[in-house]
């Protein structure tokens, strides 16, 4: 085994052991719950921010945003839990995201440039 | 570059497709975009031994195009193109270091820079660090996906052994 083999094995596995670290981290689920406080959600649509919604007193309901590129995400609230319902791009990664649950993880629509994430009351 | 060539080229890139569609048919592993196997990258790394810089190039970008074409996601072209191209240019630097033996270890780097180009031109096209959070989980993920496509190569190595005359 020579030295640059060794130097290459440390830094991937560094890189996997700080990776691993962080998704586990990434991966829990937020604290936030909808029936103890408010919770605050932003809609961001190319890099603005296009709603913003308190899921604790938000009703069951069901949007359509569409993209000024063509396009549309149906954004469904329920349960006090937002989600993309429906979408006609052609990954639908943002429907199979499922609710939004993780603090840092927010649910992204790369096509349509939507991105919908938790946020603090401030920034509203 | 000779008929032969040409032709081996073609072929691995053709076999490099079917493994690609077919692997379109597997459920996603997690919701996370960019999260893959990425099955059609043994024979990537199986070319990066086997073959100059530049015949690999070629290979890997016509498959990118083609599979955009037949998976007919074309917004994901410039995710996987990006991707791609980090990959393979630091897969071709550090064939340099890495002895055949240690194959895997140049796919895993493989997959790190692939999943580096992602990002980065997730964050270019949105415009925000919205995507960032994703990194660790494309690494981790992309880590092991790597080591087994790295490994995957080594048994086709294994197998056929290519002549130093080629």
């Amino acid at each position: 085994m020579t030295k640059g083999v060794k130097i290459c094995i440390a830094a991937v596995g560094a890189v996997f052991i700080v990776s691993l670290v962080l998704t586990v981290r990434f991966l829990t689920p937020t604290d936030k719950n909808a029936s103890e406080g408010s919770v605050w959600v932003e809609i961001v649509q190319d890099n603005n921010v296009i709603f913003t919604l308190d899921l604790s007193k938000e009703d069951d309901r069901s949007f359509r945003i569409e993209s000024p590129e063509g396009g549309w995400n149906e954004v469904t609230i329920k349960d006090h839990s937002i989600m993309i319902s429906d979408a006609d791009c052609p990954d639908h990664t943002c429907v199979k995201t499922g609710t939004l649950r993780y603090e840092y993880l927010p649910i992204v629509c790369l096509p349509h440039k939507l991105v919908i994430r938790f946020c603090d009351k401030e920034n509203s | 570059m000779n008929t032969r060539k040409l032709a081996e080229l073609s072929m691995l890139t053709a076999a490099a497709l079917i493994v690609f569609i077919v692997e379109l048919r597997f459920p996603d592993i997690l919701p996370v975009p960019g999260v893959k196997l990425g099955l059609a990258n043994i024979f990537t790394v199986y070319a990066v031994y086997r073959f100059k810089a530049k015949e690999v190039f070629l290979m890997v970008i016509t498959r990118v195009t083609l599979g955009a074409v037949f998976s007919s996601n074309f917004s994901a072209l410039l995710y996987s193109f990006s991707g791609a191209m980090m990959c393979l240019a630091g897969m071709l630097l550090v064939r340099r270091i890495i002895p055949v033996k240690y194959i895997w270890l140049c796919s895993i780097i493989g997959a790190i820079l692939h999943n580096t180009g992602q990002i980065l031109v997730a964050m270019l096209v949105m415009r925000s660090l919205a995507v960032l959070p994703f990194y660790p989980i494309l690494l981790t993920a992309g880590c092991i996906a790597g080591a087994f496509t790295g490994i995957c190569a080594s048994l086709i190595l294994k197998r056929h052994t290519p002549r130093s005359s080629d």
